[in-house]
């Protein structure tokens, strides 16, 4: 659906976005994920065809973004960074306007809009002008503007930016309903957002490929060991002692004295050691009482920060594998 | 491009643009009927166009001055660019809404001809040379007030580039001679005396045709510099 080839933007004597590639395909939900200044909003800004790459190839659904860019822009819908709209005119107006620039048929146009309304859910408020309408709205507003003219692909810049937590989920199921008939791109800094919508996730730093891949298999990747994280009642303090004596335990460190005379530690096994039936059994030999014993998960965030911060070595190894795999 | 036609005439009259550009050519177009016909007891309806058209050098701008500078500035142009319509159909567009408001203001001053038919008869060929002729130097003028906006993200800057370009091409004709051609409100004064002048038609139009296309040249570089 979309093909990005060796892709390269320069600023001036700035690289903004350094030789990428990758593939989606029809029906993704994919992320793209990194720092400010990453390049995210100059990779979209490609795709969508608002400023054109220095070198490289972009085709959208088998259209070159460059040779055929009303075929390819057709396929696109955008909802920038930032939500721009037009603020003297009303909701429903703006949507009948982004139908025109569409090309959406006339006979379809009414009836496509009046769907389009219901289901960014934009009803209440259509006849009202968009300057007087609140952030939450406007969002919607901007992506019902990227939905008009049925097209395949949707790219949304930071769709959930400056939304209060409640937009925030609202805005993520609706994202998520549109996944069913749509291949969608989302960029974002929020880690949690990418892991819960998207599929695929793509990280950039610094104008390149750090890494893609699904969100799960990244969480992996990184993992060094499997970490417990475990509070118990320890009135004889022996707990140190006592894990000495048990195999497989690498570290183990406590973390806070909580105001009930309970301690908290993380343990840190190998990554294939599963401890915590040894753990249950012996503590409760010595009369450590276990109060709570979970596995901590590594997260996305754990990843992201690895990924970014081994770039220049493993960097370069991810990219590679990222060409091979598409 | 009809649709960016129609959204643009529809923004003209939402905001008060509109409004303040034909309200205030008017007014100005009132004293100038009483100062250059009424006052002579003239039956020449176009002899107030020779001071109007000084008018354009100053609100010509409040036309062109947000046409792109404002939608880059908010960020619209981005919802403009990536739509599937071509950068020439956008230009023309917009032009075609600012030539459409001038279109009107016309009709407007036709108020002061029906004064004048009350009293004799005017010329209406003179009267529709006289039009055709203003409508063509605003054309000219408001292709450079486009360009000026597509430059430039700041209207204010946009504004003053415009205002600042018809004033130079205005005295032109003081410093040579040989710089008349140049000047485009004097060109125009040919026309309130009834004369299709075939040069100066040919003279706006390429200077309409050049700055369009130096519009379309501008957005389409900015794509590979931005």
């Amino acid at each position: 659906m979309i093909e990005v080839k060796n892709v390269t933007k320069k600023y001036g004597s700035f690289t903004a976005v350094d030789n990428i590639s990758f593939n989606i395909k029809e029906g993704e939900i994919v992320g793209l994920l990194g720092p400010n200044g990453a390049g995210k909003s100059t990779t979209m800004n490609m795709l969508t065809g608002f400023i054109e790459p220095n070198e490289g190839q972009i085709i959208i659904d088998g259209y070159d973004m460059l040779k055929k860019p009303k075929k390819a822009k057709k396929q696109i819908g955008y909802m920038p960074e930032g939500v721009p709209l037009y603020n003297d005119l009303t909701v429903k107006e703006f949507i009948n306007y982004m139908a025109d620039l569409k090309m959406v048929p006339k006979k379809e146009k009414k009836e496509k809009v009046q769907k389009i309304i219901e289901q960014t859910n934009l009803k209440d408020v259509q006849n009202k002008l968009i300057r007087n309408i609140s952030r939450g709205y406007k969002q919607r507003v901007s992506m019902a503007g990227a939905l008009v003219g049925s097209p395949k692909i949707l790219i949304l810049d930071e769709p959930t930016v400056g939304l209060d937590p409640k937009q925030i989920t609202e805005i993520r199921a609706l994202i998520k309903s549109f996944g069913k008939d749509h291949t969608i791109i989302l960029s974002s800094h929020i880690l949690s957002e990418v892991s819960q919508i998207c599929e695929k996730v793509i990280i950039i730093n610094k104008g390149k490929i750090v890494a893609v891949d699904t969100p799960n298999n990244l969480e992996e990747k990184v993992k060094e060991g499997n970490v417990l994280q475990i509070t118990v009642e320890d009135k004889e303090g022996k707990i140190e002692e006592v894990s000495k004596n048990i195999k497989g335990i690498k570290e183990i460190k406590l973390i806070k004295t909580n105001s009930d005379n309970t301690k908290e530690y993380t343990i840190t096994s190998d990554k294939e050691t599963d401890l915590r039936k040894e753990l249950f059994e012996k503590y409760s030999k010595e009369n450590i009482t276990i109060f709570e014993l979970k596995k901590a998960e590594s997260t996305l965030e754990d990843a992201f920060m690895k990924l970014i911060e081994n770039k220049d070595e493993e960097g370069k190894k991810n990219v590679g594998n990222t060409k091979k795999r598409s | 491009m009809w649709a960016i036609l129609k959204k643009e005439v529809k923004s003209y009259f939402l905001s008060p643009i509109g409004y303040v550009f034909i309200g205030l050519f008017l007014a100005m177009c009132s004293v100038f009927f009483y100062l250059d016909v009424v006052n002579y007891g003239s039956m020449q309806f176009e002899n107030m166009f020779y001071s109007s058209a000084t008018v354009l050098t100053f609100i010509v701008p409040i036309l062109t001055m947000r046409m792109f500078a404002e939608e880059r500035k908010v960020g619209t142009e981005q919802l403009l660019m990536t739509s599937p319509r071509s950068i020439t159909s956008i230009v023309l567009g917009k032009f075609l809404a600012a030539v459409f408001i001038i279109v009107i203001t016309e009709i407007c001053t036709l108020a002061y001809l029906a004064i004048l038919f009350m009293f004799g008869t005017p010329q209406i060929k003179t009267v529709l040379v006289t039009l055709l002729g203003f409508l063509m130097l605003s054309m000219a003028y408001i292709s450079f007030g486009m360009f000026a906006s597509s430059i430039t993200e700041n209207q204010i800057i946009a504004g003053v580039v415009t205002i600042g370009f018809f004033i130079i091409t205005w005295f032109l004709p003081n410093f040579s001679e040989l710089l008349t051609p140049l000047s485009l409100i004097n060109m125009f004064d040919k026309f309130p005396s009834g004369l299709i002048a075939l040069e100066e038609l040919v003279t706006y139009i390429t200077f309409s045709v050049f700055f369009i296309l130096l519009t379309i040249i501008t957005l389409q570089r900015k794509k590979s510099v931005k």
